[in-house]
């Protein structure tokens, strides 16, 4: 039974997003296309919609998995030191070669990767990923990261580098169809991963003793769970830059709606982030057009208070 | 009388003790905050007046080795302190109020330049030359920008061709309402099509700019079309298939700065503008 | 159904444990009583695999608990440790559903039935920061009851409930380990407790100083050797032992 509940969510959520790409400064009306709105839904729109659907899914996704594998309820994808490790990937390349070598998704992508390796490293215990490890090297991280970018910042005057950070502080306005390819077959990749791993989330939950008892190596499910989340943020920065709360709000959404179960509520915390970004941008570059507001700006606008009514209701875990 | 006498004296004496910024008529040591007012001070033929600049300050190449003191919006008290200047130069924008305060009340003379558009630039100009003793020099150079601020505007007022001024295409932010460059805009005849944008620098809808059909769109500063991010926005912005003919037009940084570049600036503008044709003609 | 044959244990290379060796039959309720740090913990721990012994083996089933794999042994074998947590986002039933995870779809028993079984059919939905200690308790017994696991390895399951919950929990173990031949270690601190089982081990620092049925063992000599009182404290705690043989003791039969 939950099951359809489940895939009807899912779909709900889906029409949803695809409703959303017709809103912006101008309403598109699919029906009455003329060549201009077609190269905007084409050129613009589409394009904008479907990064922005994949990021918000992936960090739906990576917020649940490391909620579930910190067994802490605040925590999001950023914890681990992820978008301070893209965005000073970016700013060296751009700094160290001119013109950039790379393309700055890839830069943002193989940083972002960077960190996770580096906390992965530093979390490591005799027994696979120690949650506490991860934690503590992942701020620990996330700071140092910062902190340099900063002291670039400060040193560097060269606009360039500036302007970098702006597109890392999340851009969805310059999505375009090359990019897509790659960031699906990885977000794709990791969310498999996850729902493959879904029961030994749910168990890690339990404390690793139980989860030993109930016959899986917590260690191992970590180490998996760990790369699945990493693979999807890494992603989603490399995409459109850092967009923050997503991760954080998502999954307490849906484990409200759907319950904790991951091999239900990660589905639904992937299509509902995809969602929830996707509408966040449309009402960015409409309600102020023809200025554009961030959508991650949109996100907390809207989530923000909305998560402090559901966390002093609930309480627990808390 | 000796006691009115007394008492002036006395007043003579308090005006000239500590208290009271030095003032100097021709400074020969100044310190410039700000880009444009290194350029200016440049221009007004005070470059070896000038002992310090701040990081940003990149013109003209005889500035790169003077001493710099910080940033724009967070240069050091100390460095400026240390240079012992006569005259600091400081703009509105983009210099913080609390180093204006900070060197009166260390006694350090300050001149703060405060035109921010267009019209009012070469007034500014020529209060800066006044205040550092090349009013003849400042004077022919705020008539170069005069000259041009009084040529009458080849269309009526919205008539002219549309125009986007890219300062960064990626996200697209363009020249808006209230900067120099939309001022430019004007002045030469095109309606600048962020106009209704809000703040200075938006970051602007890359649809509704190509919805406007811009007729020419600028490429500020490093933004030529050789650079992949500038043909990625291009792409959007004026795809063949709509078979919309925009003219694409390279300039430099002139207009960024409100310095002694401005005119060429806007003549830079006016080169791309097929100056006979209204818009009604296309 | 359980042998600890020759066990030596080390804690951060210090000898702890050392040549304990007993069998545990299948069906049969064992306690492992003592004062803390006697480690009957850790003997729990290493009957579910969970630390290894420098020395000897141990035998599940017959099968040296190593040759398992994670899954086979879960299916064997369940463990909870004393400490169990509230603060989970999850409900009754979603926890009872994780017990068939060694199973892979295929569980002995199913959710309605494991509920059932634990008293907790009313409150399936209910998440977990709202049970009760006793209903807690009861929650996570219901999930290795789904489990099915032949052997049920619990770590103080009785601390901090009421005399009332104790009573169900230990009732509720007894009918199950009768019915279902489920074989229940628990180690506990209570000498009144321990009377509902059927054999004891009395640990001590790391070493078996006793074995036998609860009224046999639990001697006021042994009292006082096991948990260090004096003459007068271990009359005073003797676990009743003067109290007529009860019939109501309802053992079930079998």
């Amino acid at each position: 039974m939950k099951r359809t509940r489940v895939f009807l969510a899912c779909a709900a959520a889906l029409l949803l997003a695809l409703v959303s790409i017709f809103f912006g400064p101008r309403l598109l009306n699919p029906l009455a296309l003329d060549a201009e709105s077609r190269q905007i839904l084409l050129l613009l729109r589409l394009p904008r919609s479907a990064v922005a659907f994949l990021m918000g899914g992936a960090l739906g996704a990576s917020g649940l998995i490391l909620q579930g594998v910190f067994r802490n309820p605040l925590a999001d994808p950023y914890i681990l030191g992820l978008s301070g490790g893209a965005s000073l990937a970016a700013a060296l390349g751009i700094l160290l070669a001119g013109s950039l070598p790379l393309p700055l998704p890839l830069l943002a992508f193989a940083g972002a990767l960077g960190a996770c390796a580096l906390v992965a490293a530093l979390g490591r215990g005799p027994e696979g990923l120690r949650p506490d490890r991860l934690l503590l090297g992942g701020i620990g991280l996330g700071f140092f990261f910062s902190a340099v970018l900063l002291l670039l910042m400060t040193l560097v005057s060269d606009g360039g580098l500036k302007r970098t950070i702006l597109w890392m502080s999340g851009d969805l306005s310059s999505a375009n169809w090359e990019l897509i390819p790659g960031g699906l077959a990885l977000i794709l990749g990791g969310l498999a991963l996850a729902l493959a791993r879904s029961k030994g989330l749910n168990v890690l939950g339990l404390g690793d003793e139980i989860a030993h008892g109930l016959g899986f190596n917590p260690g191992r499910e970590r180490f998996f769970l760990f790369i699945a989340a990493s693979l999807m943020t890494a992603a989603a920065v490399s995409l459109g830059g850092t967009v923050g709360f997503v991760g954080l709000l998502v999954p307490h959404a849906v484990r409200h709606l759907v319950g904790a179960d991951a091999q239900r509520a990660l589905p639904v915390s992937f299509f509902g982030g995809g969602t929830l970004l996707c509408l966040a941008d449309s009402l960015g570059r409409s309600l102020a057009a023809p200025l554009e507001i961030p959508a991650g700006v949109i996100v907390a606008l809207i989530g923000a208070p909305w998560f402090i009514l559901v966390l002093r209701k609930k309480g627990y875990g808390l | 009388m000796p006691l009115v006498l007394a008492r002036l004296l006395v007043l003579a004496l308090l005006l000239s003790g500590p208290l009271r910024p030095a003032w100097a008529e021709d400074p020969e040591r100044i310190v410039s905050l700000a880009p444009a007012m290194t350029e200016t001070l440049f221009a007004l033929g005070l470059g070896e007046k000038v002992v310090g600049i701040t990081s940003v300050c990149d013109r003209p190449e005889a500035a790169r080795d003077k001493v710099r003191v910080g940033g724009m919006s967070n240069p050091s008290l100390e460095s400026i302190l240390a240079l012992k200047p006569e005259l600091v130069v400081m703009t509105t924008d983009g210099n913080p109020k609390y180093i204006a305060d900070q060197l009166q009340r260390f006694g350090i003379a300050i001149h703060v330049f405060t035109p921010r558009r267009l019209s009012e630039i070469p007034g500014g100009i020529r209060e800066l030359g006044a205040r550092v003793g090349a009013a003849e020099t400042a004077d022919i150079l705020a008539r170069k920008l005069e000259n041009l601020l009084t040529t009458p505007p080849r269309f009526a007022a919205g008539e002219g061709p549309k125009a986007l001024f890219v300062i960064w295409p990626e996200p697209l932010i363009v020249a808006g309402p209230g900067t120099l460059i939309d001022d430019a805009l004007t002045l030469v005849g095109y309606v600048n099509i962020a106009a209704d944008a809000g703040t200075a620098y938006p970051r602007f809808s890359v649809e509704e700019a190509l919805r406007r059909k811009p007729d020419v769109i600028f490429l500020g500063l490093g933004h030529d079309r050789d650079n992949p991010r500038t043909q990625r926005l291009l792409q959007r912005l004026v795809p063949p298939e709509l078979g919309h003919p925009g003219r694409i037009v390279t300039v430099s940084d002139a207009l960024y700065r409100a310095g002694p570049r401005l005119p060429g600036g806007i003549v830079e503008l006016s080169s791309g503008q097929n100056l006979g044709a209204k818009r009604s003609d296309r | 159904m359980l042998n600890f044959d020759d066990i030596a244990f080390d804690f951060s290379d210090t000898p702890f444990i050392a040549g304990l060796s007993f069998a545990v039959a299948q069906g049969e309720m064992l306690g492992l009583i003592g004062p803390n740090g006697a480690g009957k913990s850790t003997i729990l721990k290493l009957a579910a695999g969970l630390l290894k012994p420098r020395a000897g083996s141990i035998r599940l089933a017959g099968r040296p608990i190593a040759s398992y794999n994670g899954r086979e042994r879960a299916q064997r074998v369940a463990y909870l440790p004393q400490q169990l947590d509230a603060r989970l986002p999850f409900r009754v039933a979603e926890l009872v559903e994780m017990g068939g995870y060694p199973h892979r779809g295929r569980a002995p028993r199913n959710t309605s039935e494991a509920l059932r079984l634990a008293g907790l059919e009313a409150k399936a939905e209910a998440p977990l920061g709202q049970l009760s200690g006793g209903e807690l308790r009861r929650a996570y017994l219901a999930m290795t009851l789904r489990q099915g696991a032949d052997c049920l390895l619990l770590d103080e399951p009785l601390a901090g409930l009421d005399l009332r919950y104790q009573a169900e929990l230990l009732q509720l173990l007894r009918g199950i380990a009768a019915r279902t031949r489920t074989t229940v270690v628990m180690s506990l601190h209570d000498m009144g407790a321990a009377l509902w089982l059927d054999r004891l081990l009395a640990l001590k620092e790391g070493e078996l100083i006793g074995a036998g049925k609860p009224r046999e063992l639990l001697g006021e000599d042994l009292i006082r050797r096991l948990f260090d009182l004096d003459e007068e404290a271990a009359w005073i705690f003797r676990p009743g032992a003067d109290l007529p043989e009860t019939g109501q003791g309802r053992r079930s039969s079998g």
